[in-house]
């Protein structure tokens, strides 16, 4: 199998698999989390300022009060890369074609020198992230081989799609191909991995919330 | 005949400052330094024209064509005049018998000094009968020719790589040059056709150094094929400014921005024409505003669709729908799953009493 | 037909025109040692003018900046070629064409006389038979 051939089964049959086994496993675990219901709350619900299932979505995306301070890294590195993953992968040009391509929607593109600047940011981001996760002790200690695993196949798909746009390391056709092959990993890891907080996130914020709202405690 | 290159010219008419200056520009479009221009002149000037046999396979002539229809006369086709093509089916005037005695005089004769050409695939389907050239098949033919040959040139995508006759489902059984000849030195020159100075590089270098030029991990010469069409695209400061025609007549095709999402596979092609350009030097298909179909590369005609962008899906995906309904499936399967269990515990709960949290005695 | 007679707008300039690339300026120091080199040892060079990234418009320039010089020498073979002293004697543009009259290649040549414009002693001693026939055929008229 030569590089333009692993290209066209990763453009072609790879991405049939990944996207297939991505959608089944979201829909599944969607599914089964949201059949599962909870025990009607019996008590009579109490009101509080600032307390609902949507204030709890948007203040659990800031810090606490002092843990800005506490673990700068954690929270600065942590905003950093997962802006800029969302910006590389709805903003940069081929990936809104791929999109517009499965879906009929589309919209404008950044340049590809921003997009490029973004991508490095992010890295940075993540390996300090990494470095922070390593050295510190109680984040090593908490770690387990899907902290490692999860942050490896995110890692991968942003170095392989700079590298093939910088013509760095192999020919760009390889370089190409196996940028989208790590995209297709991290489609097929991401629903049955902590990486599903992608979809159950703010839906979980969301619940805690509301719950908490109803004891009259904004959370 | 076989005499100094120089004095066959001369008798041809051409003057020793019309063949420098073909020199020259020779040496400036195989990327050599200038002063290579003059030492290929006088190399070549000495040079015994080598003999040349040209095998045509699996292929619709369209290589030959690509050489021999150039605007005339050529630098490309004055190199027809420094070698001894002594073989050349299409070109040839014998035909029949003559010819085939034509070739087999030149492989006898010229026995492991020759130079093989060959265009056009090789097909081994039905013990090669899908292509026969005088009763005999092509991968005889082949086998018979290049082991007496110095080296092979594989000239065309098909030559080189298969081709189109080797696309999915390959009905032929069609293969490469260097599926078949494996202890002789290969030249892949691919293209579908080929530029014809590439072709005239690597003779003239045969001429000039008695060697084959430097090739790539994939056979090809690298001083036409070192780079990739979109990084020597002068549309490539649009793509990144992420400026892209959308169909073939709106304003971005007008104004000659990117082809990249109307399928343009220069990224991933490696060839000369943004730089050697075609019908000599007037356009090439990106400045022509359609995107390249990377034709240089092997089983291009199977990597998803010409009018495909590379970063969209090859196929339609197929499974998505087949996937949804599983895992829709398996979610509600989950969900009641989840909900006997929990009317099983429900059901089996027993209120814990205060004998059961003394410590037994 | 010619193009003229097409009614063409050119929508956009293609990208890299008018403007300079910066690429000719240093061009000029390379020039500038190999007329050294040709000085000291007598050793001629060249530059490859279409094998370097230059716009048309860094060409003009360097024509431009070059000049002139007192010869210019025109050369009929498979098309014609130039081969133009500048204003800095001892460097000449040389740009051959082929018979459609295209330009096929351009060197800058750093040299007292362009290579090209010798004749090789071969086609000397040839151009040696051809007079010598021209003699002996004239003395035959005489007789």
């Amino acid at each position: 199998m030569n590089e333009l051939q692993l290209l066209t089964w990763a453009r072609g049959p790879g991405l049939d698999i990944a996207v297939g086994i991505f959608v089944l496993g979201v829909l599944w675990r969607l599914i089964e989390i949201y059949t599962l219901g909870r025990k009607k709350d019996l008590a009579a619900p109490r009101r509080a300022a600032g307390a609902s299932g949507l204030h709890t979505v948007f203040r659990r995306s800031l810090a606490p009060p002092g843990m800005l301070k506490r673990s700068p890294v954690s929270y600065i590195g942590g905003y950093t890369f997962h802006i800029g993953l969302a910006i590389i992968v709805f903003l940069g040009a081929p990936h809104i074609l791929l999109i517009s391509n499965l879906t009929g929607l589309s919209w404008p593109a950044l340049p590809a020198q921003l997009i490029d600047l973004v991508a490095v940011v992010t890295m940075a981001a993540m390996l300090v992230m990494l470095f922070d996760r390593i050295t510190k002790p109680a984040k090593r200690f908490l770690s387990t081989f899907e902290d490692w695993f999860t942050w490896t196949v995110t890692f991968l798909p942003v170095l392989t799609g700079w590298l093939a746009v910088q013509h760095l390391l192999l020919p760009y056709t390889t370089m190409l191909a196996l940028h989208i092959l790590s995209a297709e990993i991290l489609l097929i890891v991401l629903p049955f991995t902590k990486l599903f907080h992608a979809f159950t996130l703010f839906g979980s914020r969301w619940y805690n919330g509301s719950a908490n709202a109803r004891k009259g405690v904004p959370v | 005949m076989q005499g100094p290159l120089i004095d066959t010219l001369a008798r041809q008419g051409v003057s020793r400052r019309t063949f420098l200056k073909y020199c020259a520009t020779l040496a400036s479009m195989m990327a050599l330094p200038p002063a290579a221009g003059r030492a290929m002149a006088e190399a070549m000037a000495a040079a015994r024209r080598p003999s040349v046999i040209w095998l045509p396979f699996q292929e619709c002539t369209g290589c030959t064509e690509s050489f021999t229809r150039s605007h005339s006369p050529t630098l490309e086709g004055m190199i027809f005049d420094m070698i001894s093509l002594d073989y050349q089916e299409t070109l040839m005037a014998a035909a029949g018998h003559q010819a085939e005695e034509a070739r087999h005089t030149a492989m006898r004769d010229n026995a492991g000094k020759y130079l093989l050409i060959v265009d056009g695939s090789i097909p081994l389907g039905v013990d090669g009968a899908y292509s026969c050239i005088g009763g005999r098949s092509n991968v005889d033919l082949l086998q018979e020719a290049a082991a007496g040959a110095a080296a092979v040139i594989a000239v065309g995508t098909c030559a080189a790589y298969g081709g189109i006759p080797k696309a999915n489902p390959n009905p032929t059984g069609a293969v490469s040059v260097s599926d078949i000849v494996k202890d002789k030195p290969i030249v892949n020159i691919p293209g579908c056709p080929p530029i014809p100075v590439v072709m005239t590089g690597v003779l003239a270098h045969y001429l000039t150094f008695g060697s084959l030029p430097e090739l790539d991990d994939k056979g090809r010469p690298k001083a036409f094929f070192g780079e990739t069409i979109h990084d020597r695209c002068y549309r490539r400061p649009f793509y990144d400014q992420g400026k892209f025609a959308k169909t073939f007549d709106d304003e971005g095709a007008r104004r000659g921005w990117c082809l990249f999402e109307l399928g343009c596979k220069g990224p991933v092609t490696y060839n000369a024409c943004a730089t050697v350009k075609w019908n000599g030097g007037t356009s090439w298909p990106v400045e022509s505003g359609h995107g390249c179909l990377g034709c240089s590369e092997p089983d291009f005609w199977d990597a998803g669709g010409f009018y495909k962008a590379l970063s969209v899906p090859a196929d339609p995906l197929g499974f998505t729908a087949a996937a949804a309904m599983v895992g829709a499936g398996a979610g509600v399967a989950g969900g009641f799953a989840n909900r006997a269990k929990k009317s099983t515990a429900k059901k089996t709960h027993e209120p814990v009493t205060l004998d059961d949290l003394e410590v037994p005695k | 037909m010619t193009l003229d007679v097409i009614p063409i707008h050119v929508a956009n300039q293609p990208p890299g025109e008018p403007g300079l690339s910066g690429n000719a300026p240093p061009l000029l120091r390379e020039v500038a040692e190999q007329v050294r080199r040709l000085l000291e040892s007598g050793e001629p060079s060249a530059i490859d003018l279409s094998a370097l990234p230059l716009t048309s418009a860094d060409l003009d320039w360097l024509q431009e900046k070059l000049g002139a010089g007192e010869i210019a020498v025109t050369l009929q073979a498979g098309g014609e070629s130039t081969l133009d002293e500048t204003a800095c004697p001892g460097v000449w543009w040389v740009t051959h064409r082929n018979e459609q009259g295209a330009v096929t290649s351009q060197f800058i040549e750093v040299a007292f006389v362009p290579e090209l414009v010798k004749a090789h002693p071969e086609d000397v001693a040839i151009g040696l038979e051809t007079l010598a026939f021209m003699i002996s055929d004239h003395q035959g008229d005489a007789d």
